[in-house]
């Protein structure tokens, strides 16, 4: 497009010492049904530009919906003014970007059905057999199903010169059964947290099948018992369920800019701070978190970040040593990295791209072990499925989790349904008290849509996995 | 530019009904962390909804670009969506025409604030924290809002808003702490004041000591109420309610809060941001939720409004009355507790019981005798908003906490913290 190479021409030509832009284009279809009524069904299409100037050791980032050389051109002067007003600030304290070379490649989400070229029609008669079969379930009062379906098409340039064409979509089924009583209200959800990929991974998780499970396991739920006071206890907890914890406790204490300060006013900083490089014990010896920017369907695999740094794969934890961070071009050099992970992400084309969560998984045990066989050789514990309640402080050290299905584990079996369970714990305990993982057989990814952050606030996506996992003697007990 | 979109919408549209909103934006966001800018942004947005309905049929459709082309495409893909959508049972006509009240969202001195000024802002609560041998972050921002609605039965609605905001956390040592200011008026922004405030609070934070969570007496400052509040008003839907999934089920007209806790959305305080209208084109209006600890009402969609017989309403401001008690007196009222400056990441752990986890954040004061003795590291709460409200011993003046909340420091007894964390 004609645009790119007009706006870095202006930016070099006005004096930046890096420029780039993203047109960005993003396209967005929701539905919502409530107990049998669609609630809202709506495409949206939101199309423009952010033109980023690096000058004296700091950023300026202007954005536009106009598409025209005038518009483009004011943009790329806007940006520079504000880079020229941000340096005087930063004259003793510059930022550096670290070096890249230049890219031209183009990414597509792989996919054999494109869910925006399946009538809506399609999708809305799935949704309402689904919401049916929840509500034939007497007692569940409230039958949810939202469906997303983003997609974005980029066209970047920067003035090393890579020119990039990406187009990344996901989608994200959620199920929800509310069963209701006298006494209480409960809830059992279907979240897999969204995929990068087709509507044929929609069919395949057979979803009224899915229906019957959520809509029995609310009404279990409703009926079950609670556990008690709080006690140490053994926790066995499922990928899904996993995904969050990790997210919360390890993806975002190893995000550099919180590490460096950067989200000090909002978001919080970081425990995991660099003189703990290559030598914290972040979890036992079996934990072993990888950073996976080209993890086939994840959230946050599409080519290349919004730094124009192509997608990679680390150890963000190795051996249960925390051993490097998730960086972007502006935060390497502050801890004397040599280049990016490539993790700086923006959500809107008027979002100036910050440090994002990679895909971050928990690898699978090394020893063969099912689910089956974790569970028997737990003599009493909790077993904890799916996303709850979740709250950490803003160092990422103290945090409590709730589930949406819980099991006592007594004898080596699944003794009862409970629920309102809640666990605390910290870092570095949490990772540091994990005993055994199931074996890549059991592995799971699970994607989170929402992870929200940064001033001007962001909502970013990203992928986890596990295999289901055991933690020893943490504080697990019952809510008020 | 906006009534010409309408009129080619009105011109074009084929459905029965139809809503437009068009929003304009215009920010100027300065973001700094560690006595450096890392961010700086600026540019304009222009959002344009419509829904559509034929019959009981409706879709929606968005664009953020006003070319004839665009706006075709808006009207072709809510028509396309609304006329294969099955027939929804809840469906209710556009809003019709209604009477909305004046306010003064904008204020000049914030629509004429310069970005020079804005970065001078900024340099100048890096130079006090540089002065103080520590390190500042924080956020400096502008915003303009131009919104217009329309819709077929006749609603038409505009308003025009504006807000200033200026955060800062200072860190020295071990001690983080913040101030942050809210307002739609530039001209009330003292940063003299502000700063001043945020020195205080990090001196008094100097001597942290251990301390095991307990149920303890709170003073909790009006940012931290607001936090825990956001929260409890989020559960109070009276559709909610009504189905028997929250722990306002069946307590209308009761005295289900606090006595000494009165809750309101308010027109005659000029201070607030009030919006005119809400999402759903219902017109503001004086709203009392809580008196006096009796649930009043309970913010109702144009839906279920029409099925139970109600009048619509929502939240547009919060205004909750306060006392006369200073913090020193409240410091007397109990023999030790915890000063509360923030909440942090309040998540709802039981709806139907109305409990909530959260932290503590920048900075917590423990006192005993009326005086303050020295700050505690952060707990953890799990706190069920409307059951604190009964525990009310005494209330502040209340301040403006933000652009859309009049709040007073509240001395609340027994606030369940059950866990700590290591600073």
């Amino acid at each position: 497009m004609k645009y790119l190479d007009l706006a870095m021409n202006a930016a070099e030509s006005l004096g930046a010492e890096y420029a780039d832009i993203r047109i960005q284009k993003t396209t967005d279809e929701t539905v919502f049904l409530q107990n049998l009524s669609l609630k809202h069904v709506e495409s949206s299409v939101l199309e423009g530009y952010g033109i980023r100037v690096f000058k004296d050791g700091a950023w300026g980032f202007a954005h536009n919906h106009v598409f025209s050389d005038e518009a483009v051109l004011a943009t790329v002067q806007k940006a520079f003014e504000i880079a020229t007003l941000s340096a005087k600030v930063n004259r003793k304290k510059k930022l550096r970007l670290s070096p890249e070379r230049s890219y031209i490649a183009s990414y597509r989400t792989l996919l054999q059905i494109d869910p925006f070229r399946v009538p809506i029609q399609e999708k809305v008669d799935l949704m309402l057999e689904v919401n049916r079969i929840l509500m034939a379930h007497e007692g569940i009062r409230r039958a949810v199903f939202y469906l997303i379906q983003h997609k974005d098409e980029k066209l970047f340039a920067s003035t090393l010169g890579t020119r990039l064409d990406i187009t990344h979509q996901f989608i994200d089924p959620v199920i929800t059964a509310t069963a209701v009583n006298d006494s209480d209200s409960q809830s059992r959800t279907f979240d897999e947290g969204g995929r990068a990929t087709g509507w044929e991974w929609v069919l395949s998780l057979d979803l009224p099948e899915k229906a019957k499970h959520i809509a029995e396991e609310a009404l279990m739920k409703l009926n079950a018992g609670t556990l008690g006071p709080e006690e140490r206890r053994t926790l066995i907890l499922d990928p899904n369920h996993l995904g969050l914890t990790m997210h919360e406790s390890v993806g975002h204490p190893t995000e550099l800019d919180r590490v460096l300060g950067w989200e000090a006013d909002y978001a919080g900083i970081s425990f995991a701070t660099p003189e703990k490089l290559k030598n914290y014990r972040y979890g036992s010896e079996i934990v072993n978190f990888v950073g996976d920017n080209t993890l086939a369907e994840g959230l946050a695999t599409m080519g290349f970040d919004d730094d124009g740094v192509p997608g990679q794969k680390w150890h963000i934890i190795k051996d249960g040593i925390l051993n490097e961070y998730g960086s972007t071009r502006d935060t390497a050099l502050e801890i004397g990295l040599e280049y990016s992970r490539g993790c700086n992400r923006a959500t809107y084309y008027y979002d100036q791209p910050i440090n994002r969560i990679p895909n971050l998984y928990l690898l699978p045990g090394t020893q063969p072990l099912t689910p089956g066989e974790l569970i028997a050789d737990t003599e009493e514990g909790v077993y904890i499925q799916g996303r709850g309640s979740f709250s950490i402080d803003q160092h990422r050290v103290n945090f409590q989790f709730g589930g949406d299905f819980f099991w006592e584990i007594k004898n080596g079996k699944l003794h009862r349904p409970l629920k309102k369970i809640l666990y605390r714990s910290n870092n570095p305990e949490f990772w540091n008290a994990c005993d055994a993982i199931c074996d890549d057989r059991y592995w799971r990814p699970f994607g989170v849509v929402n992870c929200g952050k940064g001033q001007p606030s962001q909502t970013a996506r990203m992928t986890h996995g596990a295999a289901p996992a055991r933690f020893r003697n943490i504080r697990v007990g019952g809510s008020q | 530019m906006n009534k010409k979109i309408h009129e080619y919408i009105r011109e074009h549209i084929k459905a029965d009904d139809y809503t437009l909103g068009i929003y304009n934006n215009e920010s100027h966001e300065t973001r700094f962390a560690q006595n450096g800018v890392t961010q700086h942004i600026a540019g304009p947005k222009i959002e344009i909804n419509l829904k559509v309905s034929f019959g009981k049929r409706s879709g929606s459709s968005f664009t953020n670009q006003s070319d004839e082309t665009s706006l075709k495409k808006l009207i072709a893909d809510a028509e396309a969506i609304a006329q294969m959508a099955p027939e929804d049972p809840e469906h209710i006509p556009s809003a019709p025409a209604a009477d909305l009240p004046e306010v003064e969202n904008s204020s000049p001195a914030t629509l004429n604030l310069k970005p020079e000024e804005m970065v001078e802002i900024v340099q100048r609560s890096i130079d006090k924290a540089i002065a103080l041998d520590a390190t500042v972050s924080g956020m400096c921002e502008k915003h303009y809002h131009e919104e217009c609605d329309f819709s077929k039965n006749g609603f038409v609605g505009s308003d025009i808003s504006s807000s200033f905001g200026h955060s800062m956390t200072l860190k020295k040592g071990d001690v983080e702490t913040k101030v942050s200011f809210d307002a739609k008026d530039f001209a009330a922004f003292d940063l003299e004041r502000e700063f001043a405030q945020l020195s205080s609070q990090a001196t008094s934070l100097a001597d942290l000591r251990g301390f095991e969570p307990e149920k303890i007496a709170v003073i909790l400052r009006p940012h931290a109420l607001e936090e825990l509040f956001w929260f409890m008003m989020w559960g109070m839907n009276r559709r909610q309610a009504d189905e028997g999934f929250t722990a306002f089920s069946g307590q209308l007209g009761k005295e289900f809060l606090g006595k000494d806790f009165s809750l309101n959305s308010t027109l005659k305080r000029p201070e607030l941001l009030t919006r005119r209208y809400d999402r759903e084109k219902v017109p503001a209006s004086e709203t009392c939720w809580v008196e006096r600890g009796v649930l009043q009402n309970m913010p109702v969609n144009r839906q279920w409004a029409q099925k139970i017989g109600e009048t619509p309403k929502s939240f547009y401001n919060f205004y909750v009355p306060g006392g006369a008690a200073t913090e020193a007196e409240m410091m007397k009222m109990v023999p030790r507790g915890l000063i509360i400056n923030r909440f942090w990441y309040i998540r709802p752990v039981d709806m139907k019981v109305g409990e909530l986890t959260g932290m503590t954040r920048d900075g917590v004061l423990y006192f005993e005798n009326g005086e303050v003795k020295h700050a505690v590291n952060n707990l953890r709460f799990n706190e069920i908003p409307h059951e604190v409200t009964r525990r009310i011993l005494a209330l502040g003046p209340s301040i403006l906490a933000s652009s859309i909340s009049l709040l007073p420091t509240l001395l609340v007894e027994d606030f369940n913290f059950v866990d700590k964390t290591s600073f």
